[in-house]
């Protein structure tokens, strides 16, 4: 509970809802004063207006006239109250109240409030008993002249029991107001913050469970398409990325273990051996070590090349590369070794827009595909290189052949790595080059595709292409 | 040469130093960054081989260091670390060139003399000269014998690099580096492919042939009996 309390979301809802509650204190007072502010102006009004009227009466009439005038207004009975006193012997002369109100007494000039006692009546209009009202009342003297020893004590009143109940009612009603909406904005705002708490508590817990080794968790999803599940399927997306750079990680400690323990074993049981020969014998196992180091070395390279490619380390700044000039240029380098091997190279391009990456990569991938087509286009006579552009801004950049090719069940098994498919473990090679042309494709966010050679000829062929995507989308 | 030899492990120095001695260079080697450049201070070398981390100071700073206090002995980078960004950061900080490890020797050897013969005032020269073939970089003319030989721009590049290095090893990795201006390690034989090609244009005809493969190495340029 406490935790929940110095939640960030339940902090906001506070703070909301104290304006809030601030607000509808204004709108009340606001109304508060609309209603009332007047009416009791109002009250104030009539009982002055009454004052002049008796005021004149008795300056032109004299005081029976005042008598008389008083003694009919109370029997108006229209709630206004009047008293009127001879003074200075106190006594009633006329009205409708029994006797002056003690607060009377110690009023001076001004408006004062009072109580008084009133028969009350049923709802058959019989007398049951008597309730207590409210009255508002000025009291004035009237002299005949202003040294005149004698006076009259006039005594008006109204009753405002009915809007000073009013009054209460609806100053009660807005305070309850005021706290009904404190209220329910705290309990709302508790259950917001709770439910929040509910879904980053989730994520934390993920969280905690992934920092503890366990890589495969993930959060989550509610499903409400809110923003909060938007930020679960970000992190999820990066927890992937994680997963997948560290699966390949590992995968490369795998391979590394795999690949280069043979060799190793190899040497040393060479070198062991070596060590009792004689000297012709000894100088051969140096060599054939030497040659299984350059091979380690090879691969070990290859292996972390991948690695931090995919990492996305090591490629260098990406920056906009004509695939074309890349496609020339190693057409150029890998002219003549195509033709030693007895394969005419060819290169079909068309304009293409450059692309986003690193001409670095981009041109070991393309020389990792024309090795591989050397090697592996046993009985073939083309190779092609070819850079094509799609409508949609793509650029694709392929090498294909007319050698025996890939089955199309085997297709995606040739990027992974130290895959060599049965019919190659004859050749030389580390299993390795288009595993890095995989891994050069995805630092480029380009596609792989692999297909039939489609030169003709009678062997199927290969091709695999790069589809790089649209520069804006890259 | 003069050849100073920063490096920490203590077998690569012993290594390296034996070879560049068997060479014919003279070496000194110091195993950390801060000797590495008080040597370097004191020294008149005229190729320095610097291991990127070495204790102390580490050898890009020491070079960039060097550079600051007006020296240009052309440097060698020895380093683990072989991306882009890296030989970048090493060229940036004053190398002149820069080998990944594991490194065959024949690599070094050929990239260390490469670096002192770009010092050489030779470096200016428009025309060179092996034996009887001429070329002439500025008309783009190569002679053998006085007989024009036509070739194509990427081939005059290459023999051009080859002319610059007479009597020098160039290995593949140096040509496709300096030549093609790629930096990796080409698995199958496009390189000795286009030496061949060059080698059929200017020795074919000859008696004396001057394009020679060093094997295990690479090539050379050089006219000896």
């Amino acid at each position: 509970m406490l935790r929940l309390l110095r939640t960030a979301s339940f902090r906001f809802t506070l703070i909301y809802v104290l304006v809030f509650a601030g607000s509808v204190a204004l709108l009340g007072a606001f109304i508060y004063q609309q209603t009332f502010g007047s009416a009791e102006q109002e009250v104030d009004r009539v009982i002055d207006g009454e004052f002049q009227v008796l005021a004149e009466v008795f300056a032109k009439e004299g005081p029976a006239a005042l008598r008389r005038a008083t003694q009919d207004r109370a029997a108006w009975r229209d709630g206004g109250i009047y008293m009127l006193i001879g003074a200075p012997s106190g006594v009633p002369l006329a009205g409708n109240l029994t006797a002056l109100p003690p607060e009377a007494l110690t009023a001076d000039a001004g408006f004062f409030n009072f109580t008084f006692e009133r028969p009350r009546a049923d709802a058959l209009g019989k007398e049951a008993g008597v309730e207590i009202r409210q009255g508002r009342a000025k009291i004035r003297r009237f002299r005949a002249s202003p040294d005149a020893e004698n006076f009259f004590l006039v005594f008006i009143a109204r009753d405002v029991s009915d809007r000073e109940r009013l009054r209460e009612r609806t100053s009660r009603l807005i305070l309850q107001l005021a706290f009904a909406t404190i209220a329910l904005g705290l309990v709302i705002g508790l259950a917001f913050s709770h439910s929040l708490m509910r879904q980053v508590d989730a994520v934390n817990k993920t969280a905690r469970a992934i920092s503890t080794g366990d890589l495969s968790k993930r959060i989550a999803l509610t499903g409400a398409g809110d923003e909060l599940e938007n930020l679960a399927m970000n992190l999820n997306g990066m927890l992937d990325q994680i997963e997948r750079l560290m699966n390949g990680m590992k995968e490369v400690s795998d391979n590394i273990a795999h690949d280069l323990r043979s060799p190793l074993t190899r040497i040393r049981n060479r070198l062991t051996e070596a060590l009792n020969a004689d000297p012709a014998a000894k100088d051969e196992a140096v060599r054939a070590t030497l040659a299984e180091a350059e091979s380690m070395i090879g691969t070990f390279n290859a292996l972390l090349s991948i690695a931090r490619i995919e990492s996305g380390e090591g490629a260098g700044a990406m920056e906009l590369v004509d695939i074309v000039a890349i496609a020339q240029e190693m057409a150029e380098l890998y002219e003549p070794a195509a033709q030693e091997a007895g394969f005419a190279l060819v290169l079909k391009t068309e304009a293409a827009p450059p692309v986003r990456g690193s001409r670095a990569l981009i041109s070991q991938a393309l020389a990792n595909l024309l090795d591989n087509a050397l090697k592996y286009a046993v009985g073939g006579t083309t190779i092609e290189i070819s850079v094509r552009k799609s409508q949609k801004g793509y650029v694709r950049l392929a090498v294909a052949d007319d050698g025996p090719g890939v089955p199309p069940g085997d297709r995606e098994h040739i990027f992974q790595r130290f895959v060599r498919l049965e019919s190659s473990r004859s050749t030389q090679g580390s299993g390795l080059g288009l595993s890095l042309v995989a891994a050069i494709a995805r630092a480029h966010g380009a596609a792989l595709k692999v297909d039939a050679g489609g030169l003709g000829g009678s062997q199927p062929g290969l091709s695999i292409a790069l589809v790089f995507p649209p520069r804006a989308r890259a | 040469m003069r050849i100073l030899v920063i490096e920490d492990d203590a077998e690569a120095a012993a290594f390296i130093s034996k070879g560049l001695r068997d060479a014919g260079h003279v070496v000194d080697h110091a195993v950390d960054g801060e000797t590495g450049l008080k040597m370097a201070e004191a020294g008149d070398y005229d190729a320095y081989v610097v291991d990127r981390m070495l204790p102390k100071l580490d050898g890009l700073s020491l070079l960039s260091r060097r550079r600051n206090a007006g020296d240009a002995t052309p440097a060698l980078f020895l380093s683990a670390l072989g991306e882009v960004d890296d030989r970048v950061a090493g060229l940036k900080a004053g190398g002149d060139d820069y080998l990944v490890k594991p490194y065959a020797f024949s690599e070094l050897l050929a990239r260390v003399e490469a670096l002192g013969r770009r010092r050489a005032p030779s470096n200016v020269t428009t025309r060179y000269a092996v034996g009887d073939l001429e070329i002439d970089v500025i008309t783009r003319t190569v002679r053998r014998a006085g007989k024009k030989i036509d070739l194509q721009p990427r081939e005059f590049r290459l023999l051009e690099y080859l002319m610059r290095h007479a009597g020098q090893v160039v290995t593949r990795t140096m040509l496709l580096e300096n030549v093609w201006e790629y930096h990796f390690d080409p698995q199958t034989n496009v390189i000795d492919v286009h030496i061949s090609r060059l080698r059929s244009k200017i020795d074919k005809e000859f008696e004396r042939p001057l394009l020679k493969t060093i094997r295990g190495a690479g090539y050379t340029i050089e006219d000896a009996a």
